[in-house]
């Protein structure tokens, strides 16, 4: 009981105090190819802090359920964090299945992101919304049909075993459907935390974003937690790419924190060179970027069932 | 575990014969749930129209179409079935025209009669078959006998489609999208979460009567699942009329169903009893927790629609301020549907999911595919519901109002409305929390049906992960009121500042220009427009100070437009041909009974 | 990692799968040119073992034709043309995505039923060099423009130079030139035939004939 509540405390001091750095690597890694000095990797921190400070304005027309999404979306990523092996940390909440949990908690906070948005009563919120709705879908195939074939290769359904031992040494002999499964998760990583080139985390143009015109209204206290809450399941997506990828596992916990932290800074600054080498595709091409997506996906379950 | 009651009754072939086992356990919960709240609604909801119409009559047919309900689940004898069966239809037709002012309320009415009575013709030759094959007309005693594998085949087939119009597989379902919106909203709810579990508990007796089955029909069931879940989906997010698209869900949780019933199939036709339970709890688990949630949402819908006056979610907007309570009603069943956690949606979806993973990893190819097939398809249909009820929702609660009818000021909803779907919405979170009991339920129900002994499995497989689940939701809940204290605390001292709507600098923004439904749905929309036969008509911009512009969408039932509607129109004009004009209608039935007379004296003869 | 030939041929396959949702002609060639230089690497990975001088040959004629001389055909072919960009095709590019995904089971399901006498280097060679014939095939129906259905032509080659050249042990290099001088062929004739048309509307109007080739090409 109280190794599960260390677990659990480890576990969101690591999500809590890395995730906005992560953010702030990559930040420092699109102005190293803009040629800037680009601001400190703390910087998060710093907006955050001065977020949870500030007064909030809220609209008229809002209800209860603008005021509550950014609480639901910081408990349901907290939550999930609880899923996934951090480094030597083992994943507190493990059980046949989690994955759907998993899965379904994000829907949970992705709906209640969404009639936040809705609840504004202003055109561009709605329009971020719709949006989110229908990647979501696409995204969510992908996602159901890499875990298709992880369970298939891990020959269990809980997230922790799929990206764990077993997996990394299957690299040795279905390594071409894994290598689909983490192009594919790649792109889903992209697309559902809003990077180029499917969405722009720093344009402040309404009529181009995704999540960003979700949270337009949000201020203060709220728009924190959301960014909060978009930092950190960044980190989790990545910290379950990571793993498969990675196949090290030594014995000592040093050497395994220091082998997932390595990981988590080459997946930051991966994503921070796709965002800085690609240009935000326009709104009807996305859909076949996530389509390709799905495709690869399922030609690696084909493969893998073709493997045996 | 069964019970058995008889009474003496003198119809020919037919004993009053009822039994009561854990398959109809499932049905019965259901059923007296639903009409119970429903009953408890209509007081509030036909108060306005109390001294205007019959109210009576209405009463009467709801008592009847009650009894009828029961007793189909209990019946188990051939006659005795059909006949509630019968009953069923009859007293919900007259349910269904209540505003038989309106035509098109007459027009879906006769709709339901059709097809209903299209699917009874086909269940009148099924039982046929199956009493021929098993000498009786005695449920239990034709069970006991074996059928061949050509004949099990055919019956299946007959039960899928006869009992599929009922509970609105594609593509029979064309009666579901008409009678809904024109029956009252009570009467939707039970006709959503009852009436069309009916086609499914019909489908269960016929499954559990067979026994054994070919390995096709797991198949089948499997894809009739996929293609209802996803299509009915797809066509919610098309509609704009309230109960209509609660209509097209129905559809697609009875595809999830279906694709329930399925998985059961494969396990039984490939010896898996893990496969076999869980698929068959999981269904039976998902009819309890649909006509929960569905109920709920149609009575949401009818307190909405009572006020507003209109059933167009485009004209409303901004209710939640107005209608608070209901609000929150609404949301949790609109959450339940889409199967997120917290409540009862989740736990029966999980346990399909499970099963379905399980088959994938443990069923030869075809069966793996049709397993990873069926949890694509569950995935699709969970993500397009969200996006759906995302649109119902925020249109219709949230945001500013659209219209005059969202403004004028009307009474407080009545307390009669209130209470039942608040015991709606609490079983939707009790069964989300503490599902055990209820999935216990349903795993004994999906045990009976495929005559599989529970002792002898493990159902710890399933209920471990469970009660996991329930302590994960419990953090969950218990992490969302931590944030709220920090939200509380970071925000003590500072009173927010309420302001417009950020709207760009744009000071002229009125509601109109809001988001709708359509624009809402757009986009996935127009990704399967040849599927969904998606129209769009006008709006194109000509001149160069274009005033007024005029653009309509809309989208089409397949089967309804290439199928049934041909095939209705072609049936009238030839029953039109036959009839006689220059012969009276008393001299044609006078007619018609002299040739059946000399029918039967040849064939005494003989 | 297993064998770097399975990893070869997944990334044919992948590449085909991104012309055939792609709808710019420029960056339909440059997948292509990535495609055959992938492909010539092909010969290296599988004589790892036994290399000799011909393999080398061999992989480095097939990555300068047509990684290198058959793009800039090409490219050549269509610098005259002003609408490079929009393609129509038959099938929506979602459509085609779908369409291309289940043509890539299919092609590995109707290898689950043809045997292959010997044993060949890696088992994905077959079901992947059919799933790019099979994409190649896709996407020269369709297609509606000259450009895109030469494109398919050479993707289909590309899936008979994987087939061949990893089932042959003793590559005859004859079947190996032949295959690369229809290629040739191909691109030349359609260069040669762009180029007279280009020609024959030049000497009109210049926007009348920039119109027809746009709708030709």
């Amino acid at each position: 009981m109280m190794n599960i509540i260390f677990l659990i405390l480890a576990h969101w001091l690591i999500v809590l105090t890395l995730a906005p750095l992560f953010v702030g690597v990559i930040t420092k890694v699109k102005a190293f190819f803009a040629g800037k000095k680009g601001p400190s990797v703390f910087q998060p921190f710093f907006d955050l802090q001065r977020l949870f400070q500030k007064n909030s304005v809220y609209s008229r027309t809002t209800t209860w359920v603008f005021r509550g999404a950014p609480i639901v979306n910081l408990a349901a990523v907290l939550l999930l964090s609880l899923m996934i092996p951090l480094g030597p940390f083992k994943a507190p909440l493990q059980f046949s299945g989690d994955i759907l949990l998993a899965v379904y908690i994000l829907s949970l906070a992705r709906f209640f992101m969404i009639i936040a948005a809705l609840d504004t009563g202003s055109s561009f919120e709605g329009m971020g919304a719709s949006r989110e709705a229908f990647f979501s879908c696409l995204c969510e195939l992908a996602l159901f049909m890499n875990f298709i074939t992880l369970s298939l290769v891990s020959h269990s359904i809980s997230l922790s075993t799929m990206i764990g031992a077993d997996t990394s040494l299957s690299w040795n002999l279905i390594g071409p459907a894994l290598l689909l499964v983490a192009g594919s998760f790649f792109l889903v990583i992209l697309a559902e935390n809003n990077r180029i080139p499917i969405d722009d985390p720093d344009t402040h143009l309404e009529l181009t974003m995704i999540h960003e015109v979700m949270i337009l209204d949000h201020s203060g206290v709220d728009l924190g937690f959301m960014l909060y809450a978009a930092a950190i399941k960044l980190f989790i997506f990545a910290g379950i790419l990571v793993p498969i990828i990675l196949s090290i596992h030594a014995g000592n916990p040093i050497v395994d924190m220091l082998i997932f932290l390595g990981g988590m800074l080459g997946a930051s600054m991966a994503v921070g060179i796709v965002e800085s080498t690609m240009a935000r595709l326009k709104l009807n091409r996305v859909k076949n970027l996530l389509l390709i997506a799905v495709a690869v996906a399922f030609f690696g379950f084909v493969v893998k069932m073709w493997k045996g | 575990m069964e019970r058995f009651f008889q009474l003496p009754w003198q119809v020919p072939f037919g004993e009053f014969s009822l039994k009561i086992d854990s398959l109809s356990l499932m049905f019965l919960m259901a059923i007296f749930i639903l009409v119970f709240c429903a009953g408890v609604y209509a007081v509030g909801y036909m108060r306005e129209y109390q001294g205007r119409r019959p109210m009576g009559l209405h009463i009467f047919f709801y008592i009847l179409f009650s009894l009828a309900l029961v007793f189909v689940v209990l019946a188990n004898n051939v006659i005795l079935f059909l006949g509630a069966w019968e009953m069923m239809s009859i007293s919900s037709y007259f349910l269904i025209v209540f505003h038989d002012e309106k035509p098109s309320v007459r027009r879906a009415g006769f709709l339901f009669l059709v097809a209903s009575h299209c699917g009874t013709f086909l269940l009148f030759l099924m039982f046929f078959l199956m009493a021929h094959n098993g000498g009786s007309m005695n449920f239990d005693l034709i069970s006991h006998t074996s059928f061949s594998s050509g004949l099990a085949g055919v019956v299946f087939l007959l039960a899928i489609i006869g009992f599929g119009v009922k509970a609105g597989f594609i593509p029979v379902h064309i009666w579901l999208p008409h009678a809904h919106p024109a029956a009252p909203s009570h009467i939707s709810a039970v006709l959503s979460g009852v009436m069309i579990k009916m086609g499914i508990y019909g489908i269960c007796r016929v499954l559990w009567i067979l026994g054994v089955l070919p390995d096709w029909c797991g198949y089948v069931l499997l894809m009739i699942g996929v293609v209802s879940g996803v299509m009915g989906v797809l066509y919610a997010l098309g509609q704009h009329e309230l109960k209509k698209l609660l209509a097209y869900h129905s559809i697609e949780n009875i595809g999830i169903i279906a694709l329930g019933l399925g998985l059961g199939l494969l396990g039984e036709s490939h010896h898996m009893p893990y496969l076999t339970v869980l698929g068959f709890g999981g269904a039976l688990l998902h009819v309890l927790n649909h006509s929960i949630f569905k109920g709920l949402l149609f009575l949401g819908a009818g307190a909405v629609i009572q006020k507003t006056h209109t059933g167009e979610i485009d004209q409303m907007g901004g209710l939640a301020k107005r209608m608070p309570v209901v609000s929150i009603l609404f949301l949790i069943g609109a959450v339940s549907i889409c199967g997120l956690p917290l409540f009862n949606g989740f736990i029966s979806e999980f346990i399909i999911y499970f099963g379905l993973f399980k088959g994938l990893a443990s069923l030869p190819l075809l069966g793996a595919f049709g397993c990873g097939l069926g949890i694509i398809a569950l995935g699709l249909m969970g993500s397009l519901a969200l996006a759906c009820f995302a649109k119902v929702y925020g249109t219709v609660f949230l945001g500013q109002p659209r219209s005059p009818s969202a403004v004028e000021p009307w009474g407080k909803t009545s307390s009669w409305m209130i209470v039942p779907m608040l015991v709606l919405g609490a079983l939707c979170l009790w069964i989300g929390l503490f599902p055990r009991r209820m999935a216990s339920l349903a795993f004994l129900g999906g045990g009976y049906l495929s005559h599989t002994d529970l002792s002898s499995l493990n159902m710890g497989i399933i209920f471990i992960p469970l009660s996991f689940i329930i302590s994960a939701l419990i953090l969950f809940i218990a992490l969302m009121v931590g944030l709220f204290g920090m939200r509380r605390i970071f925000l003590k001292g500072l009173i927010p500042s309420v302001r417009e709507t950020w709207g760009c600098g744009f000071s002229q923004s009125s509601a109109r220009i809001q988001y709708t439904s359509s624009s809402f749905a757009r986009l996935i929309v127009e990704l399967v427009k040849s599927v969904l036969l998606f129209k769009r008509e006008g709006g194109e911009v000509r001149d160069l100070f274009p005033a007024k512009i005029k653009l309509t969408s809309s989208i089409q039932d397949a089967s309804e437009k290439f199928f049934f509607r041909p095939l209705f129109d072609r049936l009238t004009s030839l029953s039109k041909k036959l009839d006689i004009h220059s012969i009276r209608y008393t001299q044609m039935y006078l007619m018609y009974i002299f040739l059946y007379l000399i029918f039967l004296l040849v064939w005494k003869m003989k | 990692m297993t064998s770097w030939v399975d990893v070869i041929c997944i990334i044919v396959v992948f590449l085909s799968l991104v012309i055939l949702s792609n709808s710019r002609v420029t960056a339909m060639i440059r997948v292509f040119a990535l495609q055959s230089f992938v492909l010539g690497l092909l010969p290296f990975f599988l004589h790892i073992s036994g290399m000799s001088g011909r393999v080398v040959m061999i992989s480095l004629v097939t990555i300068i034709l047509k990684a290198g001389l058959v793009p800039y055909i090409l490219f050549w072919a269509i610098r005259h043309v002003s609408m490079r960009t929009e393609i129509k095709p038959i099938l929506g590019f979602g459509t085609s995505i779908i369409l291309g995904a289940i043509v890539i089971a299919g092609a590995f399901w109707v290898s689950l039923s043809l045997k292959l006498p010997g044993k060949p280097v890696s088992d994905l060679i077959l079901p992947c060099s059919l799933s790019t014939v099979l994409l190649g095939f896709m996407i020269m129906v369709t297609r509606t423009r000259a450009v895109t259905q030469v494109l398919g032509y050479l993707i289909l080659e590309n899936g008979i130079f994987l087939f061949a050249i990893s089932l042959f042990d003793e590559m005859p290099a004859l079947i190996e030139m032949g295959v690369l001088l229809d290629i040739f062929v191909a691109v030349f004739i359609m260069a040669i035939v762009v180029n007279h048309i280009n020609e024959e509307f030049e000497k009109n109007t210049v926007s009348v004939g920039r119109s027809k080739m746009g709708e030709t090409f």
